[in-house]
Order: structure tokens, then sequence, then C-alpha cells
């Protein structure tokens, strides 16, 4: 159906595609009255024949160049075609959804029909299911399914080809290819250009859309400061650990595991689940807590949401309200402190108007200090007094100081669809890309999806 | 900063030669009688780094160069001549390294010199020496790391206390057998968690119930001599009460004998140079310290100690000149001895170069050291902490390079145990680190000046940031002038210039300079106003640029008083400051011929030839 869709676009799109199409109908014609060559079966992939490359080029042709009367039929028929395709991969699928699979599917397709026809809409189809099969982020893959275009036969030959846009379903496909490939950080390889090459020639828009990738990607490869690495752990207190060092990003911060995730049995056969407490606490946060006016309440809030790739974990934070202006104490400057040199200049003039630096406290912050933080399996106050309890041990100040949670709603409410508005956009290639939860706001690999089967067209021409 | 600082009877007569030119600048200066050590709370209005900062130069404080007397002289040569005997004979500076440990022998010798009492007054036992003999001493002792640093903690800061803020009774009772040497001091601030910030230290002493002595207890650590020190100087918070009735905690300074029990010394440090000298980390538990052992005012220790530290380190310079002169020559003995294509090391010019450097670097450090000494000599109290600085920072960067130099001419040959030369490179290292390190000092320089500066410019600048057009227009004026090459007139130079003629060249160079370096000043103060304390890239460039106009200065001021009087061998000096001068200038000038000449002279003599700073003709 999609293909369907593509076609019709592509029908109707410019006079450049159709009026290309038919000088090739023109030269097919021609050639097969002049060539009888092409009377006989062609026996292998000759690279270098005139025939076999416009025997090809006419397979796409012969498809996509029906009578508009007949349209309908024809759709019917390609979504049959289509079928066929991922009939294909819920076939090799039956056993297992792995690579091995997946690779028999590219196989017997390559296999079924030396002259490779459908093969655009089985990449489509074969994108489609990558993620399905879990070969989204292997490269070998993609170079594989690239491998399915035949090869020369999409070369422009001369100028008035290389002008005008070249088959350009088969462009377009692998254009797409190739985006995917972008959408899930998929660095191409020297096989890819290879490959590219020899289909589509040096100066094609999936050899630019190569060239493109390849100078993009390795000047992004280290943007991210703070990379999430790519398999999480799966246990919640290593989660929790490593989202509390993502948070606190203080080398001298102590992460501290409060309580370890626990189920018991009471003896009247209760099952009792014990969450577990993570915390993490700075030296600086210990310091700025012992300094704090006991007579002032300490917050405990949340929780809020990190997300971590496809996982959304909560934390809470240890907070007091910022002392108000008047009652701010600045340390007396005390000039017997430096026994070498002064600390300070008794001097009467201030630094220049144009020149005023900007200083940030990552703890003093202007909205109240940030004690300090933890994760927890269960955000209950119970649970959360376990954690303030935990922290007296190193912060005696705590004892004295009255502490009042401020808890909102827990996660499980916040993860539910009314709460999902305000989700964050995790990162395209953290998307979990599950079928079927498009609701969301579209994070950007699924609205990559959707241009993908609306407007082909459009999405190339920005994207490439 | 006011200072207490004793003026023995050398120095002054010392003084009394150049009171000529000194008179003038020093309004409240009353002739005192001669053997009379007096007190000055006041600081000498003027010193000459300062000036530096508001870019002008109070020649009369550099100019001439110091010099002492035929008779000090004499009297200083006499000294001289036994302790470089001692030191080239009875010091084996190779076993004091091996073992880390200085033979007892060698101690009772130095002892026998008097090198443990060289600046305490003659009636206490001391030699009594100016600073500027002090220095000359220093050259001499400097040849073995680990006893310059052993006397240096000794003497230098130890029983500094004592002689700046002591009691007339604790002198009478420590300095007799502090300067035999039959007891050793030691100086006790740094701690486990206290470097220079003294907010940090721990070590208190209470006041004991009957309130006649008290109890110390703290440790501290990295104390040089500290495992067989008998007297300490030590440093500890101790609570008083200010003048509102609020207590506060503030450091106090105590004179505490080994004898008084609860004193353990931990083991000595292993260390990478000077590691015969002993450094170690003392325990005080409960440590009765009686009341009158208290050196100056209780809760005064700050001051205490910032005193002795500043005065600490004005010899470092010739200490490292000294090590320069003996490396000199011992790396000169190599370069002509050893051939390569038939050719002499020396023959090299990229050799010679590094000869250059090391005579050059030695030639500065020397005039600096004793232009300072002889500046602190003089009658009144000098402030001349900044020069001191100025000239530790120098001297310990100059000789670090230069042995690092050295050890290139020697090739293999200096990286082998074999030799003394690695022993100099390690024992040099510490120089750029102990007595405040050199980052440190330099925020002092360059805070210091600025303070000075900043406090007569206020006005100038609060002017013109109010957008006083006619100021505004000066200025651009001014900076125009000096960007078309202007230079400004010191009276250096010309018909009356106090430098020799033929050092016209670096003179303007100097003045030039100056002048700059103050426009330099005030936009700094301009733009960072008092928050400059956190610039300290900004001020480490203009502590730097202070060092080398410091530098130019006491070359200038030592070459042409050479010149003038005719000293031995005093032309090799003429290219050493024009060299030096132009290092500093940053323009890029061709040296070769003066490297060649100085480097030549040098190798040919196999010794660095210029005549000592403190030599006479007549």
């Amino acid at each position: 159906m999609k293909c369907a869709r593509c076609l019709l676009r592509l029908q109707g799109l410019g006079s450049v595609v159709p009026s290309a199409r038919t000088a090739n109908r023109y030269a097919y014609l021609l050639q097969s009255t002049t060539a009888p060559v092409l009377t006989k079966p062609l026996v292998a992939f000759n690279s270098h024949g005139e025939a076999s490359r416009h025997f090809h080029g006419s397979s796409a042709w012969a498809k996509s160049s029906p009578p508009s009367s007949d349209l309908k039929e024809k759709e019917k028929e390609i979504d049959k075609s289509l079928l066929s395709r991922d009939e294909l991969f819920e076939r090799v699928a039956r056993n297992a959804k792995t690579k091995a699979a997946f690779d028999k599917a590219i196989e017997a397709f390559t296999k079924r029909d030396r002259r490779r026809r459908g093969h655009v809409e089985f990449i489509y189809a074969a994108l489609q299911k990558m993620v399905e099969f879990g070969v989204e982020r292997d490269l070998a893959v993609y170079n594989r399914l690239l491998d399915v275009f035949p090869k020369e036969v999409f070369v422009p030959r001369n100028f008035i080809q290389r002008m005008f846009n070249h088959y350009p379903r088969q462009q377009e496909c692998a254009v797409q290819l190739l985006e995917q490939m972008e959408n899930h950080g998929i660095m191409p390889n020297v096989d890819t250009k290879v490959l590219l090459v020899q289909i589509f020639g040096e100066k094609s828009h999936p050899m630019r859309k190569y060239q493109r990738l390849m100078y993009w990607f390795p000047r992004f490869k280290h943007v991210n400061p703070f990379p999430v690495p790519r398999l999480l752990p799966s246990d919640p207190v290593d989660l929790a650990r490593l989202g509390l060092t993502r948070i606190a990003n203080d080398l001298d911060a102590k992460v501290t595991v409060y309580q370890m995730p626990y189920t018991d049995i009471t003896e009247t056969g209760e099952e009792i689940t014990l969450p577990h407490i993570v915390g993490t606490q700075s030296p600086d946060q210990v310091e700025l807590l012992a300094k704090h006016d006991p007579s002032r309440p300490v917050f405990v809030e949340g929780p809020f949401p990190l997300w971590l790739r496809n996982v959304c974990v909560h934390y809470y934070v240890l907070r007091a309200d910022p002392l108000p202006p008047g009652e701010k104490v600045e340390e007396p400057y005390d000039p017997e402190r430096s026994l070498y040199y002064p600390l300070e200049l008794s001097l009467e003039l201030e630094r220049d108007m144009g020149d005023l630096g900007d200083d940030f406290d990552v703890e003093d912050l202007d909205e109240g200090p940030v004690f300090a933080m933890c994760m927890t399996g269960q955000g209950d106050q119970a649970t959360l007094n376990q954690w303030i309890s935990g922290l007296q041990e190193a912060n005696a100040v705590l004892g004295r100081v009255p502490t009042l949670f401020r808890l909102d709603a827990g996660p499980r409410e916040l993860q539910s669809p009314a709460g999902e508005s305000h989700r964050p956009h995790p990162p395209p290639e953290t998307d979990p890309c599950v079928p079927g939860d498009e609701g969301g706001a579209g994070p950007a690999r699924q609205e990559v999806d959707v241009t993908l089967e609306e407007e082909p067209q459009h999405s190339r021409g920005v994207k490439q | 900063m006011s200072l207490n600082r004793i003026i023995n009877s050398k120095s002054f007569d010392i003084g009394k030669s150049l009171l000529a030119f000194n008179l003038r600048y020093n309004g409240k200066f009353v002739p005192h009688p001669p053997q009379y050590r007096c007190f000055r709370t006041q600081a000498r209005s003027l010193a000459y780094a300062k000036d530096l900062f508001l870019g002008q130069i109070n020649k009369a404080e550099v100019f001439p160069y110091p010099e002492i007397g035929n008779e000090e002289l004499e009297e200083l040569n006499q000294f001289v001549a036994p302790v470089e005997k001692f030191f080239n004979e009875n010091v084996d500076s190779k076993k004091i390294d091996e073992d880390a440990k200085i033979p007892s022998e060698t101690l009772d010798g130095l002892k026998e010199l008097g090198l443990f009492g060289m600046q305490v007054p003659e009636e206490y036992g001391g030699l009594g020496l100016s600073n500027t003999m002090y220095a000359r001493l220093g050259e001499i002792t400097a040849l073995d790391g680990s006893i310059a640093v052993t006397l240096a903690a000794h003497q230098a800061i130890g029983l500094k206390g004592i002689l700046i803020a002591g009691t007339d009774a604790q002198k009478e009772k420590y300095l007799p057998k502090l300067a035999s040497g039959e007891h050793v001091a030691a100086f006790c601030l740094t701690e486990p968690g206290s470097g220079s910030d003294a907010a940090s230290v721990t070590t208190r002493a209470t006041l004991s119930e009957d309130g006649t002595h008290y109890l110390l207890n703290g440790s501290k650590m990295w104390i040089s001599n500290g495992g067989f020190a008998d007297i300490m100087t030590v440093f500890a918070k101790t609570e008083v009460v200010d003048q509102e009735g609020v207590k506060k905690d503030k450091m106090t300074a105590f004179l505490v004998e080994r004898a008084f029990g609860g004193i353990t010394s931990g083991l000595a440090e292993d260390k990478m140079g000077i590691r015969g000298s002993n450094t170690c980390e003392v325990v005080y538990d409960n440590v009765p310290v009686p009341l009158e052992n208290v050196i100056g005012e209780v809760g005064g220790g700050f001051k205490v100690a910032m005193n002795i530290l500043n005065s600490g380190r004005f010899s470092m310079g010739s200490s490292g000149a000294g090590m320069m002169k003996k490396l000199i020559e011992m790396t000169a003995e190599y370069a002509t001895t050893r051939k390569q294509f038939n050719k002499k090391l020396s023959e090299f010019g990229m050799i010679q170069e590094k000869f250059a450097l090391m005579a050059t670097n030695a030639f500065v450090m020397e005039s600096m050291a004793y232009l300072t000494a002889g500046m602190m000599d003089r009658p009144g109290v000098p402030d001349c902490s900044l020069e001191a600085a100025i000239v530790k920072v120098f001297s310990s960067e100059g000789s670090w390079i230069c042995v690092s130099e050295a050890l290139q001419v020697l090739g293999g040959l200096g990286f082998t145990k074999n030799y003394a030369y690695e022993r100099y490179l390690r024992d040099c290292r510490i120089l750029l680190i102990f007595e405040g390190t050199n980052e440190i000092l330099r925020m002092y320089i360059a805070l210091t000046g600025m303070q000075y500066a900043g406090k007569i410019l206020t006005g100038k600048i609060k002017e013109m940031k109010r957008g006083n057009l006619g100021m505004a227009v000066g200025m651009m004026g001014q900076k125009l002038r000096s960007s078309f090459g202007g230079t400004k007139d010191f009276g250096l130079t010309g018909k009356d210039g106090l430098v020799h003629p033929s050092l016209a060249d670096s003179a303007l160079k100097l003045e030039q300079n100056v002048y700059l370096f103050g426009s330099a000043v005030e936009s700094v103060l301009y733009r960072y106003g008092k928050s400059i304390v956190d610039e300290q890239l900004v001020l480490k460039r203009v502590a730097d640029v202070i060092i080398n106009l410091f530098a130019m200065t006491a070359v200038l001021s030592r070459a042409s008083r050479s010149i003038s009087i005719g000293l031995r061998n005093h032309d090799h000096e003429v290219p050493t400051p024009a060299d030096t001068g132009t290092e500093m200038y940053h323009a890029p000038e061709n040296n070769d011929a003066s490297i060649k000449k100085i480097a030549e002279q040098i190798l040919e003599k196999r010794a660095y030839v210029c005549a000592h700073p403190l030599d006479r003709t007549f």
C-alpha cells in the first residue's frame, strides 16, 4: 500500500521523471527492435552488457508506468507483491527473529529471482522489519540490503541522465536506507561506498547522502560530552547509580546504597518487598548542609523524571529554600588568612562594566541549595524517610532540622498516557521504536517513518 | 606593612657610606650612634619595585649599586676564605646525599666556623653579619644543598622569630646557644591541612587552668631540622578576646624547647633532593609552654610568621649564583676537553649559547641578590619584601634552567650518578617550591604592587570612568605618543645620567619598558579593579614583567658601577646587560655576537669571569 502511494506520488510529480522514463521506454523499444540479443534469456548478470542494463531498467519501468485507468488493479497487484515480501520475512521469522533469519530472507529474495524483480519493495519491507529482527544497528545487514540492488544498471551514462533524476525510485530507496542508518547512528563504511558507486555511480543522490553522512558523523561522534552507555544495566540499583552519577556530575560525590531491593515472606505468609534506595551526596553538599540553619526546614521533593535512553527513572532531591536576600551572611574577609599574599585588595575600584564575569555554583543555586539526591523503587514517605535517616549518619544536622515531604503523584501515574504529553523526547536512536506505540509526541525516528510513508520525495529533498 | 627589624652595627656602617643619597628619601631618618640596635615600626616610605608599578624609576634606591666599605670587605674575606676551604676539603656532598645525613663532624666544623649564627648579633655570640655579608657566605654554603637548607632552616626562619620579635630575655636565654650551634632551631608552621592558609591551622595552645603555661597540641609537617631541633618556633591557634569582647581563634608564635617534653618527631622523609637535610613530621602532645615563651603578642602570630617568611628569601639569589658559578666551572672543564669531529665541544655555537645563558643568569642573580641585600642594609627600615620575593622567583627558576642546560652540555654523563650534576639538578628543584612556591610569590609580587599603585591611581581611574573628557584626551595623547615610539626620559642617560654611557642603549630600553609597564598596570586596574585578585593569569604576567624589570635594573646598575670604577673584566659585563635587556625587551634581535663573546671568555678561563659585585678597586 505504501509503495502504491509512493508510486502515485512519483507519477504526479513534475514532468522530469516521466519524461526520463519515456525516454527510457523509447530507448528500450528502439533497442528491442535493433538488438536481437535481447530475445534470448539472459544467462548471467552481465555487468557490461547494454542489454542487461536496459532489461533491468525496463522492469522498473514496466511496473511504474501503468496506464492510469487500471490504477486500482495495479495497486492491488503491488499490494500483493509487498505482501509477499512481508511474507518472506514472516516465514523465516517463524523460528526466531534473529539476524540469521533476516539474512536468510535476503538470501531467499536474491535467489528467487535472478532479475531481482521488486527489489525496491523488498528493501522497503526489509527496512521496516529490521527493528523487529533486532538488526537495526548492524552495518553488515545494511550493506547486504544494498547489495540487493542490481549493479551498474542505474548508473547514469550520459550528461542528460546525470542531469535528471535517473531511476528516482531506486535512488529514493537507497537514500531511505541510508537515512535509516543515520537515524540509528550507524556510520557507513567503505563497503557501503563501493556498493553505492557500483549501483548508482559516483554522483548519485545516495552517494551524496553517503558523503554527507561521512562528513557529519565523525564530527558528531563525540558531540555529547555525557554519553549514555548503549546497553543500560538491567539491575535497578546499577541503573540508579548510573542515573545519579549522571545528574550529580561530581567525581567526589559518593553514591551510597541505603537499601538493597529485597523480597521476603513473613511468618504470616505475607510477601514484603523492600525497594532499593540509592542516594548520592558530594562533600560540598555535606558542607552546605552542615551550614544550614536548623530553624529552616529542608524539603524532600520529587519524583522528577530522568530519561536514560528509553528508560525513565525517577529521582528525589533534598533541598532547602534559598535564604532571603537580607539574611545572607557573607564570610567576612580575614586579612590574617593568607600567609603569603593578600586575598583581597583594599581598593575602591570595581570591575569595569563590560568585563563582568559570571560565576555559577552547581550546588548553591538561586532557587535554593540542593543537599542530596536519591532514587528509589518506591516513592512513598516511609521509604524516603529511610533515606533521610541514612543521610543523617554523615549529616548530623538533619536530626535537628524539620524535614518536609513534598511529593507529587508517584511515578506510575506520571508514566500514564495522560502524563505523556509532557514527557521529554528521548534522542532518536534511543527510541524504543515499538510498533503501534506511535501515539506519543512523535520522536524523531517515528516522524521519519511517517514521512516515508506519506511523502518520500519531500523527505529526500530535505534530508539529503 | 610595619616591620620590626634590627639594624646592627655593621649594616649601619655600610649605610653611612650611602647616606648621602639616602637622606633625601628618608625624612624621618635620625642618625643613630653606631653599636646600637634600633627598632623601627614604620616602613621606609618608598622602595624601588613598588614604584615601577606606577611607571616610575626611583633612581636613588638603585643607583649607584650598593657597595660595602673596605673594612667590611676585608673582614668578609677573612670569613669567606676558611669557609671556602672547609667546603672544598671537609664536605663530601656525595656521601651526604647517599647517606641522607650530614655527618656530625661536618656539622661540628660548620658550628666552629660560626655558620650557625651568621646573623645573630655579636653580643649574643653570633657573627653579626649584615644582609650583604650573609648573602656572600650564602654563595659558599650553597655548594652543598643539604647544608644550605639545614643552615637556612636554622637561622633564616628558625631563629628569625627571636631576632625580629623576641624580648631581650628570650634573646639572652636562647640566642647564644643557637648562635654557637649547640642548639638547632626549626620553624614549624606547615600542617597536613594547612600550607599557606593560616585559617586552617589546627594546632592549638590552650592556657592551663592555673594560667602559668600553655598546653600545645597538634602536629606539624615537613619541618626542616624537625628531627633534631632543640628550639622550635611553633605557630598555634589560641583563643583571644578582642576589643568587643568576642572570643576568637588567633595564631600565636611560641618558642618551644624539645626539653619541655611531649614532642615526638616522625621518620625523616625520603626526599628527591637536599637529601642530607632532615625533614619530618613533629607531633606535640600536651607540651607545656611557659607564658614568657610567646613570641610577640598573644594573637600576633600571623604578623610574626609573615615577617619571618618575607625576610628569609633574599639570600636565595646569591646561593643560586654561587651554585651556578661552580657549575659553570665544572661544565666548562668538560666542554673544553671533550672533542668531537676534531673540535672541542666549546667550539660549537649551540654549546656556547648554553654557557652564555648560564653566565648571564648567574650574573643577573648575583646582581639582583646584592642589590636587594644592599637595599635592606640601608638605614631606616626598608620594606624590601617585594624585591626579596622577586629575587627568589628569578633565581630559583634561573638555577633550574641553568642546571638543566649544563646537563645538556654534558650529555649522558650528566645523567649518571657518577657525577655531581644530577645531584645539583635534584637539589635545585626544591628552590622553586619552598619558602613560598613561585606561583604564590608571583601573586604576592603582583598584588602588593597592584595594591600600592591602586591606592594612588584610584582617583584618576574613577575620574576617567566618570567620563572626564580632558583626562581621556590626555590619556589618548599619551598612548598615541608611546605607540609612535616616544619614550619617557627618567634621567638614566644623557648628561647627568646615572648609567654609564656605554650602556645607554640598555638604559633606554629599561626606561621605555618601565613607562609601558606603568600604563599596562593602569589599564589592568581600570579593567579589573579590586577583582584583579581572581585574575591569576593576568597577575602572573604582571609579575613576570616586574621581575624582568627589576633584573634589568640590577644588571644596569651593577655594570655601570663596574665600568665606572674599573673592576677586573668589567668589559665582559657590557654584553650582559645588553643581552639581558634585549631578552626582556622581547625584541627579536640578533645577539649572536655577544653570546659568542661571553661564552668564549668563560670557556677560555674555564670559569665565570666577572668580578664579584662586592669587589672594590680603591
